[in-house]
């Protein structure tokens, strides 16, 4: 009866850890062990030890796609500055007010790829963006949007912030519908203005969201690979300039068929990931407990 | 006295008269049996007409005697399933490829064959199917991006030389079955075969004072023809970079040798290479092209330019100006169709699809014998009466089909296809690690056009790496 009892919540475990070690298990201890390889998916993998390592810290690529995750990562302060702020306007019963939520929330449902189609058509040589502007005599020529390095990754960063806006600003908006209305009354009576009771009252509330938001949207941004593909397809824009670790990882992967190579990159990027949120959760959770 | 005479004459007489009476039918029995007798008639008369049918039923459907004479690969095993995978046919041409099975499992039997179409996957599904081991036994590979010369380096396909008899080789144009080869043998039946023409916009070419005979016949042509275009419209010249294989490019545009004879350095930095790439520069710095097509992998961006009215030509094939015709019909009635430029190589062109064998399949020639069926001439004849493309084989050019007077500007290349598409040839030499040769040309040619580098100085510095590559 006892040796029942003690086996049957492993029973109840057993389907999920039988996921968990098909689906995320097996795949990291093969990448791990694939980055050690030359395998080029359709051959079987032949071991090389750590050339794949060493060959990466040469690759110059490979620090210009490094480089250009981390500048990505951008996205996240400006996502959270600018959700906070609209969650803050749309946080008012004013008539209507739902339907403004629900335009805001619109690009999260479209699929990034929807909308990097979308965004493509807009950025065209001969699209909305050089009509719009020629017609107001900005530009006398149509500008190459898509092909100018200068814009590769800034169009890409405008276009995630564009996408993530009403997915956090949901959030934030369920944050601040947490804070005691009391709290805001305190504040007005200690004589905060508007803004100012924001920042004494509605910021320390969404601490909790900030981690959470810091976290999700920084890992996003280091993974970004859609917006990249869509806007400029298998190149990642003209002299690299869009290539981030995981289009890089992708392109060695499946274009030039180094999936050794590739699942090197993927280690590396895994480190910077796993060290990048357990760094980010650590700094913000000791925040709170400041506060 | 008198009486006893007629008594001896007569009795014996009627003794006689009684015995053949008694031996004798009766009259009355012989009348009632009659009519059975003519029932019994009629009966074997339907009979034989039921039999008559019969025989002339089975005089029409048994076969003549003798091979079928598209079977014209020996061997075929029996009881064989085979994996067949297309690249981007379906739905269009579900029929024709479903009908076109029906009647191979009819000329082999025994032979089933399992159908799939793949698409923009395709690569990576072939892939994975082949590190699966699941690979399809046949497979449509395209030769102008080169997926068979990749396949065969990796022993992936099944050399065909030794396996295919002469004759069956001989059906072909000998510059498409001997295109792709990897040390010197051949993996592929050449299939459909494209044209590449120029589609003119001639309502653009019109404002720019052209006409169609100003379209140059060779590719050193073009600039000039942008530049004027730029000019007089301001619109963009759309051209496109083959930026998965530019090593091709360069050999058929440029005349450029790209590696030694021995196959161990590379040559791409000779001053016809550099010549080739100035070309290109040139017209980037003189704002002529529209640079995202320019370096796109993607067919369809250079066609849409094109179909939304915005360019004044574009190269592809004439069975794309379907695309043209749906998404803009008002554009249609101004389609101008030119031969598209010849490089410094004279060659026209090469190859466009062929199917392969997988080299581990279980039934060699059952696949084979399927490759084959899909590229016989009538089979592939009936593919150009579907959609303008062109067969292989030069027996499928001697139907009407071919010589009739085009009615369309699609089948405006029909008459000229045969004498076009005899001269492809694939004059790119095997090249080692290609793909990866090929990205460092594609960064190379970047930096020319778009980052100031010189165009020598980045093709130098790319045959260097490249010559590290491989010396690797």
């Amino acid at each position: 009866m006892q040796r029942k009892r003690s086996l049957t919540p492993y029973l109840f475990l057993t389907p999920a850890l039988i996921v968990i070690s098909v689906f995320i298990l097996y795949p990291i201890i093969a990448v791990i062990y694939y980055s050690f390889t030359d395998y080029s998916i359709v051959t079987p993998p032949v071991w090389v030890g750590i050339k794949n390592y060493q060959q990466l810290v040469k690759d110059t690529v490979f620090w210009q796609a490094l480089s250009h995750s981390l500048i990505y990562l951008l996205v996240t302060p400006v996502l959270i500055i600018l959700c906070i702020i609209l969650a803050i306007i749309v946080n008012r019963k004013l008539p209507g007010i739902h339907i403004f939520r629900a335009i805001y929330y619109v690009p999260v449902i479209s699929g990034s790829i929807a909308v990097g189609i979308s965004w493509r058509l807009m950025l065209d040589t001969n699209g909305l963006l050089n009509s719009l502007l020629l017609s107001l005599g900005i530009v006398q020529e149509p500008i190459q949007w898509l092909a100018e390095p200068a814009y590769t990754l800034a169009i890409a960063m405008i276009m995630t912030t564009w996408m993530g806006l009403g997915y956090y600003m949901m959030v934030f908006l369920a944050g601040l519908q947490n804070i005691p209305e009391e709290l805001y009354d305190a504040a007005l009576i200690d004589g905060c203005n508007n803004v100012q009771k924001h920042w004494h009252v509605s910021i320390p509330g969404l601490r909790p969201q900030i981690v959470f938001v810091a976290v999700i949207s920084s890992l996003a941004a280091m993974e970004v690979f859609n917006e990249i593909y869509i806007l400029y397809g298998p190149l990642g824009g003209v002299l690299n300039s869009g290539v981030t670790m995981v289009f890089y990882l992708w392109r060695q992967a499946f274009r030039l068929q180094h999936a050794g190579y590739a699942s090197a990159v993927a280690m590396v990027l895994l480190v910077i990931t796993l060290a990048f949120s357990i760094s980010n959760i650590r700094i913000l959770e000791r925040g709170t407990e400041a506060s | 006295m008198n009486t006893k005479i007629l008594v001896k004459i007569f009795a014996p007489l009627m003794i006689v008269a009684l015995l053949l009476a008694a031996c004798a039918q009766p009259t009355p029995i012989i009348q009632t049996v009659e009519v059975p007798k003519e029932v019994v008639t009629t009966v074997e008369v339907e009979k034989q007409v039921i039999q008559t049918q019969v025989v002339e039923k089975i005089v029409e459907v048994t076969p003549t005697p003798g091979p079928n004479p598209e079977a014209v690969i020996s061997g075929v095993e029996s009881d064989c399933e085979i994996g067949f995978w297309t690249f981007w046919l379906s739905p269009t041409f579900d029929d024709y490829i479903k009908n076109t099975i029906a009647s191979f499992e009819e000329t082999y039997p025994g032979v089933k064959v399992n159908w799939e179409d793949h698409q923009a996957t395709f690569q990576d599904d072939l892939r994975n199917a082949f590190a699966a081991g699941s690979a399809p036994d046949v497979i449509n590979l395209s030769v102008s991006e080169g997926w068979v010369s990749d396949y065969a380096t990796k022993g992936l396909l099944l050399p065909l030389d030794d396996k295919v008899p002469q004759e069956v080789k001989d059906m072909y144009f000998p510059g498409l079955w001997n295109e792709q080869l990897v040390d010197g043998v051949n993996y592929q039946f050449p299939w459909y075969q494209g044209i590449n023409v120029e589609l003119v916009n001639k309502q653009i070419f019109d404002q720019a004072g052209l006409t169609l005979e100003d379209f140059p016949a060779t590719i050193d042509g073009l600039p000039g023809l942008c530049s004027t275009i730029k000019d007089k419209t301001g619109t963009l010249c759309d051209v496109r970079l083959t930026v998965n294989d530019l090593l091709a490019q360069m050999v058929y545009e440029g005349g450029v040798k790209v590696i030694s004879d021995d196959g161990k350095t590379f040559t791409f930095d000779s001053p016809e290479a550099a010549a080739w790439l100035q070309m290109y520069v040139d017209m980037v710095k003189a704002g002529t092209v529209d640079k995202t097509v320019l370096v796109t992998d993607q067919d369809r961006a250079g066609l849409d330019l094109f179909t939304t009215g915005k360019a004044a030509f574009y190269q592809t094939g004439p069975n794309l100006i379907r695309e043209v015709r749906s998404n803009n019909p008002g554009l249609y009635g101004y389609l101008g169709v030119v031969q598209a430029p010849v490089g410094k190589s004279n060659v026209l062109g090469k190859g466009l699809m062929s199917i392969s064998v997988k080299n581990d399949t279980q039934c060699p020639n059952a696949s084979i014998a399927l490759a084959q069926y899909f590229t016989n001439p009538r089979n592939m004849l009936d593919f150009s009466k579907l959609v303008a493309v062109y067969p292989s084989t030069p027996a499928s050019y001697d139907d009407p089909f071919f010589s009739a007077e085009p009615v369309a500007i699609e089948d405006s290349a029909k008459p000229i296809a045969k004498d076009i598409i005899s001269k492809y040839a694939d004059i790119v030499p095997t090249i080692p690690n290609k793909a990866d040769v090929n990205q460092i040309v594609l960064d190379a040619v970047q930096q020319a056009l778009f980052n100031n580098v010189d165009p020598q100085q980045a093709l130098t510095d790319a045959v260097t790496k490249a010559n590290a590559l491989i010396q690797q």
